[in-house]
């Protein structure tokens, strides 16, 4: 601690922070302007200028300078305020008298400023300059007339980002901000308009809508990936006018301009029933006693495995808690699963395997009363926890990892805020960053090393890293206890080390380097995430890592751990409040009658078996649009007599429904998401429902219909219910991730062998990667008006320019894709990302549809004819 | 004796001569002083559009909550304007705040006062209503 005085008042504060900070956290007013907490301090704009004793006989700024033992600051003189007047004098000489106009009023930084200043005129005068206003782009507009110079906006585009959109351009007096002379790099995430001090960055959804001052703000989860970032929403009058992000400013694209999905046309409003092949609208009371009436016919013809339950990682915990308790208590099976069984699941399987299931022992017995949405367990001394989620990686940890390897996943696309922790963990000038993917993706501009492998060869590259550690370290011990190693490092025998990196398609030495990177660290972080898990072999790809992981993983050290992107916002929820065939909630497993998982359910479909279902309720899970293979799942659906989908809107499994219950999204609703590094967040009601229901009150309804005894006010309720079944939640509470901090961890492992082979059979000259758009979550921000549709309103085919070349191909023409199960057409865009003889087709959007191509993977061979 | 008794109805008579002060009302109107305080009126450009650009500060300083909704819009030059205003004169209380808060001199108190009707509706002014034909602001420049 450090001993100093501000302004004659005794202060203690931190070694190694700032005297803005310390005068901050004490109450005491600095003015500044080009400071943010945001971001590291520039000290350019030299209003926070204090007097330091001892110091240099001149004014020093405070958001740069440190705090020291014995020193004496002083805030307000005369000689500081005179200098604090002239400067933000200087700034204001040619600033647009725009405030009654600009959305930024009454929220602005420099109107505070000149008011806290005291400055009634400006009298000096210069040059008029005429303002290059930018209006082209359809989401941030800019106004360099407004703009002061602070560089904020350039400093959390380049530094937290990672993108290079904005850049000073001219300089003194004439400077201002621009693209530089580079062609645009902007992501369209919008975070520099929510930095800017003033409105010289405008965000065009939220333009001219409100006031500031009368918005009203609700702080909840935002829903388009499964980072989990909370964010306020600011409504008015029962419309969301933009949402903000105000600690870390950081919010991705989808988050800042994918609202307006909530005030879509096309959500469903009314309960909807089929009847002679089109829908009608109906009540509520007539769609549930339908649903309950043809249930318990079914149920009674075929018995209650008959009923096949697929939960939405779009859904809150509590509504999926109850969704699996409605299938367990009510109709007595176990027969439901999740749509993360083709990603997520796997990945967890793989983690599993190697590391175990979550648990926690020795806790003392649940608490009767606790906060809303507060563990009931207590974390005592003595409580031991094992199990993958001690392995599970926090976002928040991530930048002190010191080396992090991706493996198959484009970071900022599939997981922006992990995106954003690689970057803070870039300013840790030890870090190490090793990205192995079959294309060039964002972070290869700060990777240490970059992987190019053949696309599908995850498993080969995994076995020669394996191969390259066992020879630069014949004696490695892993950290924790871990059985199985030798015979794990017979199974690399098959192959030289020089075989694999040829098979994998990289070079023996790149093996070796990143080899040596992952055994010097300290906190290694193994990321990865829906598109390596997406293969058929996703489950095979996780045992490779997490055996990695395992290997040369230091669990325990903050930072190090295994970090899984998930797509959805829910999708660890799903799996931690039971929504599987064979777990009830907290992983406890289910010896006797496990149900069919999701791919088994869709094979017993398939051949006709006596335990296939017959009937589908489907909380969201989009099975037709987000399963490969599509129309093979649309035929085995339309083999169900009845169908049940729970949705917003109208998707493509929903269009085979016999009943459709429209829901309430996350802002109108209460409950809880998991992120997919286990953070607990909240969400809270800004709208009204507008006739929708939320899940959980559906389900309930449907519940005491067939027989169910469900009495649930509100969802806290809920929650409580099932926190109480989670021992492995101990002491969790908003805004915490599990495990909790104070426990023990008995962490043991077990190496796994996994299958080293590439998965990609097929003759046909081209492979196709099925991937995700930045802009685009699942098929949730493709409704209009969704702001994210003026960036990237459809999916185009991204190839290398030469393969287009060679095809006679130019961007924006179509292209016809055939692979051997289907073939769609597709616009393209050209992209020297992609290495030759790769594509790559993002799979939000309805048309042109991905999953018409593939099998049973994310990655299918493809031929390309031009049309 | 008789001399203020003559003065006296030598005044009386004087006024039988005079115009009365009393007015034909409604017929005819009293004129009111140039900063009488009437009812809310948006001031219109030459060429005929308002001065209005939405930024709402009338709505923020009005004390009795008499400006109800302000929705603005974006012109074809990237103009703010207001697309609808309404103002409860019920609640008005004349005080003149929002002319003295709108940095645009948009909006004004002008001299009609009359505020009785049939329906109380009827004095919940619109955009259009809130325009003048011809203005009504004795002083448009005062304030």
């Amino acid at each position: 601690m450090v001993n100093l005085t501000i302004d004659g008042r005794a202060i203690q504060a931190k070694k190694g922070q700032t005297i803005l900070e310390v005068a901050r956290d004490n109450g005491i007013y600095i003015p500044y302007l080009c400071y943010h907490k945001a971001l590291k301090p520039i000290a350019s704009c030299r209003i926070c200028v204090v007097e330091v004793k001892p110091g240099p006989p001149r004014p020093q700024p405070a958001c740069s300078t440190y705090v020291t033992e014995g020193m004496e600051v002083v805030t307000t003189s005369e000689r500081l305020d005179v200098i604090r007047r002239e400067l933000v004098k200087l700034v204001l000489i040619n600033h647009a008298l725009d405030c009654p106009i600009c959305d930024k009023g009454g929220e602005c930084e420099l109107q505070n400023l000149t008011h806290a200043l005291g400055i009634d005129r400006v009298d000096y005068e210069a040059q008029v300059l005429t303002p290059h206003i930018d209006y082209e782009s359809s989401l941030i507009e800019r106004h360099p007339d407004r703009c002061v110079t602070c560089g904020r906006c350039i400093r959390i585009c380049r530094d937290r980002v990672g993108a290079m959109a904005i850049h000073f351009m001219n300089r003194g007096y004439y400077t201002e901000l621009g693209s530089g002379v580079l062609p645009l790099d902007c992501e369209f995430c919008g975070s520099c308009i929510e930095i800017c001090p003033v409105g010289a960055l405008i965000n065009k959804v939220f333009k001219y809508q409100a006031r500031a001052w009368e918005l009203e703000k609700t702080e909840t989860v935002c829903p388009f990936c499964g980072g989990g970032c909370t964010y306020q929403v600011q409504t008015r009058d029962g419309r969301i006018l933009r949402v903000a992000n105000q600690d870390s400013i950081l919010l991705c694209g989808r988050g800042r301009f994918g609202f307006p999905v909530v005030h879509s046309e096309d959500r469903l409003t009314t309960p909807l029933i089929k009847e002679n092949g089109s829908f009608r609208p109906a009540s509520w009371g007539e769609a549930l006693d339908l649903v309950a009436q043809r249930f318990q016919e079914i149920m009674a013809e075929a018995g209650p495995g008959a009923i096949y339950g697929v939960g939405s990682p779009r859904a809150t915990n509590e509504s999926n808690y109850l969704f699996q308790k409605f299938f367990r208590e009510v109709l007595k099976t176990n027969n439901l699963d999740n749509p993360g069984r083709y990603h997520f699941v796997r990945g967890m399987a793989g983690l599993m395997a190697v590391f175990g299931v979550s648990q926690v022992d020795g806790l003392a017995a649940p608490a009767a009363r606790v906060p809303a949405y507060h563990s009931p367990y207590e974390v005592t001394e003595g409580a031991t926890g094992s199990g993958l989620m001690f392995v599970l990686g926090k976002l928040a940890d991530l930048p002190q990892a010191d080396v992090a390897l991706v493996v198959g996943a484009d970071v900022t696309t599939e997981l922006p805020p992990l995106g954003w922790a690689l970057m803070k963990a870039r300013e840790n000038e030890n870090f190490q960053l090793i990205v192995a993917n079959p294309r060039a993706t964002k972070f290869d501009r700060y990777a240490a090393l970059s992987l190019q492998y053949k696309p599908g060869a995850e498993r080969l590259l995994m076995g020669g890293l394996f191969k390259a550690i066992f020879a630069a370290q014949p004696d490695i011990a892993p950290v924790i206890n871990a059985a199985g190693l030798e015979e794990f490092k017979e199974s690399f025998k098959k192959f030289s080390l020089k075989e694999y990196a040829t098979k994998a398609g990289v070079d023996e030495g790149q093996l070796k380097t990143a080899a040596e990177l992952l055994l010097k660290a300290q906190a290694p972080a193994i990321i990865f995430g829906t598109e390596l898990l997406g293969q058929d072999k996703g489950q095979e790809n996780a045992t490779a890592l997490a055996d990695l992981f395992l290997l040369v993983g230091k669990p325990g050290n903050p930072g190090s751990g295994v970090y899984m992107a998930a797509e959805k916002a829910n999708t660890l929820g799903l799996l931690v409040v039971g929504v599987l065939p064979d777990r009830l909630p907290g992983f406890i497993p289910i010896d006797k009658d496990p149900g069919l998982n999701l791919e088994q359910m869709l094979e017993a479909l398939e051949t006709g078996h006596d335990n296939a279902p017959q009937a589908l309720y489907a909380l969201g899970g989009d099975l037709v649009r987000w399963l490969p293979n599509r129309s093979r799942t649309e035929k085995l659906l339309k083999k169900l007599k009845f169908i049940v989908v729970q949705d917003a809107f109208l998707t493509d499994t929903a269009k085979l429904a016999d009943v459709i219950l429209p829901v309430a999204i996350h802002v109108e609703q209460e409950g809880t998401f998991f992120s997919s590094d286990s953070k607990l967040g909240l969400l809270r009601k800004a709208l009204p429902e507008n006739g929708v229901r939320p899940d959980w009150q559906i389900i309930m309804e449907l519940a005491n219909r067939l027989g169910g005894a469900f009495k649930y006010v509100k969802p806290a309720q809920i929650f409580q219910e099932l926190a109480a079944q989670l021992p492995v939640c101990a002491g969790l509470a908003p805004g915490h991730c599990f495990p909790a901090p104070g426990l023990t961890a008995k962490l043991s492992g077990q190496f796994v062998p996994f299958e080293q082979d590439i998965s990609l059979p097929g003759r046909r000259p081209y492979t196709l990667i099925v991937g995700k758009s930045l802009q685009h979550s699942g098929s949730y921000t493709t409704h209009q008006p969704c702001g994210t549709l003026m960036v990237t309103p459809g999916a185009r085919l991204k190839m290398n320019p030469e393969d287009a070349v060679a095809l006679n191909l130019g961007a924006g023409e179509t292209a016809k894709i055939i692979s051997s199960h289907g073939e769609i057409t597709a616009s393209v865009s050209l992209d020297a990302d992609l290495p030759p003889g790769v594509v790559l087709l993002p799979d939000h959007f309805g048309e042109p549809a991905a999953n018409r191509l593939t099998l049973n993977s994310n990655l299918v061979r493809v031929t390309i004819q031009k049309m | 004796m008789i001399i203020p008794l003559l003065k006296g109805l030598a005044t009386t008579l004087k006024h039988c001569f005079s115009k009365p002060i009393t007015l034909q009302y409604p017929e005819v109107k009293r004129p009111v002083y140039p900063r009488f305080r009437g009812h809310p009126e948006l001031v219109i450009n030459d060429d005929g559009s308002r001065r209005c650009v939405a930024c709402t500060l009338c709505k923020v300083v009005c004390p009795s909550k008499a400006i109800k909704v302000i929705e603005p819009a974006e012109g074809e030059h990237h103009e703010k304007y207001p697309v609808q205003f309404i103002i409860d004169l019920t609640r008005c209380i004349f005080c003149g705040f929002c002319q003295e808060a709108c940095p645009k001199g948009a909006i004004k108190l002008n001299n009609l006062y009359e505020l009785a009707q049939y329906d109380k509706s009827i004095l919940v002014y619109d955009i259009n209503k809130l325009t003048q034909e011809t203005s009504q602001i004795r002083m448009p420049d005062w304030l």
